[in-house]
Formats: structure tokens, sequence, C-alpha cells
């Protein structure tokens, strides 16, 4: 955009100006991608409950009607029971065929739960699965500073008593690895769905998550199309009302439904609330001084320049997750 | 004291980040220019536990601490003297 014809920088400078008219452009260019560039006849679609997946359910509806969609919901062991209803909820809605997959049996199998147990009980000895819920999270607040977050592991008691640590570099390894069993073996799920039905896999992830590194590689970012992979959630919930998805669904806080214990993606991941973040991304992405985003948000300069640089470190170091396996080593 | 502790700061920077010895200097912010992600500062808070017998609390993890060799330096010389 030459820079004349940059719009002044505002609150509601991310908002689709034309829902419908993005939801065309995308459902027409899913139709075409997968009929006649990947040859594949529909969609398989992964369905948590949350509003990424319920969107993309929706549009894959639109671009493929109904007939041509199947979806899956893939319980595990610590998986909310609400993740459940609410997707079976919103697969009814759009009259698409949902099926549950238990992956608790697989992930057993891969002694994904044994694997990250051990980990936590070398933080905290007393940790028992049986007696106790954990989840992993940021542990300072690294928005304006940086130095990139530290992870801690809370564990919590039947009585709901909490107890936190910083994660060694070991534990805090394992956990992740052990847990990211859960996105790769959905992937595994989708990819066999999708191949008996000669259909691609429609990943659910955001701009957010790609951009940003929160997603599992060869996991959740294991798929043939990203529909919503260009839109900030801010966008994902307008698109979310033009197709009136299910207001519980809607109204649900963004959890990562990994750990045992609740978690919000905020405060796994993000450390701040999606419509504030989305709007600095927004003038990060698009070249916006940070006085210009101070004045508009309501923070200060050096706030903002903290936050941008955060965003800067943060795609810089997670280019490893988006880059395809390297071939060119010898030969064309 | 200080000279042995930085020599052990720099060959760990270095080696952890492959980078050539003449881009990282002594006041290199190593992580704002993106030498060290966030797996990257894990890592070196466990370097610093094991190498110089240190157990940094939540109070220390801020950037004036760690954000170049000679930042590290001079805190891991306080956090012994403390």
């Amino acid at each position: 955009m030459n820079s004349k014809d940059k719009k002044p920088f505002s609150k509601d400078i991310i908002l689709l100006d034309n829902v419908e008219e993005a939801v065309n452009s995308i459902v027409n260019k899913m139709r075409s991608d997968t009929f006649q560039r990947l040859h594949r006849m529909g969609g398989v679609i992964g369905i948590s409950g949350g509003i990424d997946s319920a969107v993309c359910l929706a549009l894959a509806a639109k671009a493929y009607g109904p007939g041509k969609c199947f979806s899956i919901m893939m319980p595990e062991h610590d998986s909310s029971p609400e993740s459940e209803t609410l997707a079976k909820e919103l697969a009814d809605k759009f009259g698409i065929k949902a099926i549950k997959e238990d992956l608790t049996g697989a992930l057993a199998g891969f002694n994904c739960y044994g694997r990250r147990d051990e980990a936590v009980k070398k933080v905290f000895p007393e940790y028992n699965p049986k007696d106790y819920k954990m989840k992993i999270g940021i542990k300072q607040s690294g928005l304006y500073t940086n130095l990139p977050p530290v992870f801690s592991v809370t564990i919590v008691d039947k009585d709901g008593n909490e107890k936190e640590d910083r994660l060694p570099v070991k534990e805090f390894l394992q956990i992740v690895a052990a847990s990211n069993f859960k996105q790769r073996s959905r992937m595994c799920m989708l990819y066999y769905h999708a191949e008996v039905l000669h259909y691609i896999v429609v990943g659910t992830s955001n701009k957010n998550e790609k951009e940003q590194g929160f997603f599992v590689k060869f996991g959740d970012g294991g798929s043939d199309i990203f529909p919503i992979g260009n839109l900030y959630k801010t966008q994902i919930y307008q698109l979310a009302e033009y197709f009136e998805i299910p207001q519980a669904i809607i109204d649900r806080t963004p959890t990562t439904d990994t750990y045992s214990a609740e978690q919000t993606q905020e405060e796994f991941f993000y450390q701040l609330p999606y419509p504030l973040m989305d709007r600095y991304w927004y003038g990060y992405e698009n070249g916006y001084s940070p006085a210009e985003v101070a004045s508009v948000m309501g923070e200060t300069e050096e706030h903002v320049k903290s936050i941008f640089t955060n965003f800067e470190r943060k795609y810089k170091t997670t280019e490893y997750m988006r880059m395809a396996p390297i071939r060119d080593y010898y030969g064309k | 004291m200080r000279d042995e502790i930085k020599q052990k700061v720099t060959t760990y920077v270095l080696d952890s980040t492959f980078a050539e010895k003449e881009k990282i200097k002594d006041d290199t912010l190593i992580f704002q220019e993106g030498f060290f992600d966030s797996m990257g500062f894990v890592m070196l808070l466990g370097f610093l536990e094991e190498a110089f017998e240190i157990r940094p609390v939540d109070a220390d993890l801020v950037e004036e601490n760690f954000e170049s060799i000679n930042a590290i330096t001079n805190y891991v010389i306080n956090k012994k003297a403390a």
C-alpha cells in the first residue's frame, strides 16, 4: 500500500468491512484449491468446541456442502467434557456428520501421559496424576522486556491448592515433547479419515498461531489448507457472528485444552487478550509507528515498542516451525 | 574471578548460538538481536545454575541481568557475592 493511501491507525482498522465478501472469497478458493488443485472430493476437519474449528467447519460446509464435510471430535484423557458437547452441537447445526475418536488409548500407547508425568514429578515429587491436575504457563510477563518468557509448571490438588515452580530445561522439553503427541495423534487420525474418503484435511490454525508459532509442527500445523490462516482472531469472531455459531462457543475463553488443569491461551502463550494483541499485531505488521499505535491504544510508546520487539522475536524464533523440510542439498 | 566467569559465559553463548565470534561482542544485546530464543533463555539459566552453582529466582529474571555477556557476568558475580 502506498504510504499516502495508508489509513490512520484506529482500533477499528482491523475489522473486516464486508464479512460476506470475505466469506465468499474464502469459500471460492477452498473449492478451487480442494477440487481443482488438490483433486480431492471434500474436507475432513477436527472439531474441538473452540471458535477456530467452528468457523472452519462453517466455511467448509459452505464451500463443499455438508455432504462433503466430515468432522471428528478427538477427546483424550485430559480434554474438557464441555469441548465434546459444544463440538457436537456445532456439527448438528451445520448438518455435518461428526464422529468421535477417543485418542486416550493411542496416547497411552505412546506413553504420552507417563513421559509428561515423569517430568512433572522431577519438579514436584508429590505430584500424582490421580490426585493432581497440572499445566504449564509463562512465569513472568515478558511483554515489556526483550527477555523471552520462562515457563513454569503448576500442580493443583483436589482442594484447588496450587503450587508453581519454574521449569528446568530438561523437564520443560520433556513435558512439551510428550504433550505434542496429542496434536500429532490428532493429525494422524484426521489424515486416516481424509485418505479413506479421498478428502483433504482442513487445518484450523489462525494468523496469530501461525505467525507467533503457537502450534505443533506436523501436529495442528499439519494440514492441506488453512482457510483462516491469514485472519486475526478479531476477524474470526466477525465470521462466527456471520455464521451464527452457537453463542456458547463464541463466549468460550480460548484454551489450550492440552493439560489437565484449566488454562487459557493468554496464560499459556500470548500474554495479552486477543482484542489488544490483534490490534498491536496489525500495527506492527503494517508498519505503524509505536507512537501512533500508543496514542490510539492508550499505552506508552515505550510499552508499544517492547510489544513490537516481542512480536518480532516470536516471529524470528519460530521460523523453524513454519519451514518445510529442507531438500536443496544436492542435485536439482 | 571476573575474567574466568566472563570467559565461561562467552564460550557458552558462542557455542549455544553457533554465532561467529565477531558477531557477539561483550555488550551485544543477545536477546534483542535474536541470538537467543525462549528455549535459549531457559537453557542459559540451566547453564548458570550448573556452572556457577547459583539459583536465579523470579525477581532476577529481568533484562538488565541477562541482556549481554557483560550483564550476565555482572549478574553471576553479584549473585555469588550475595
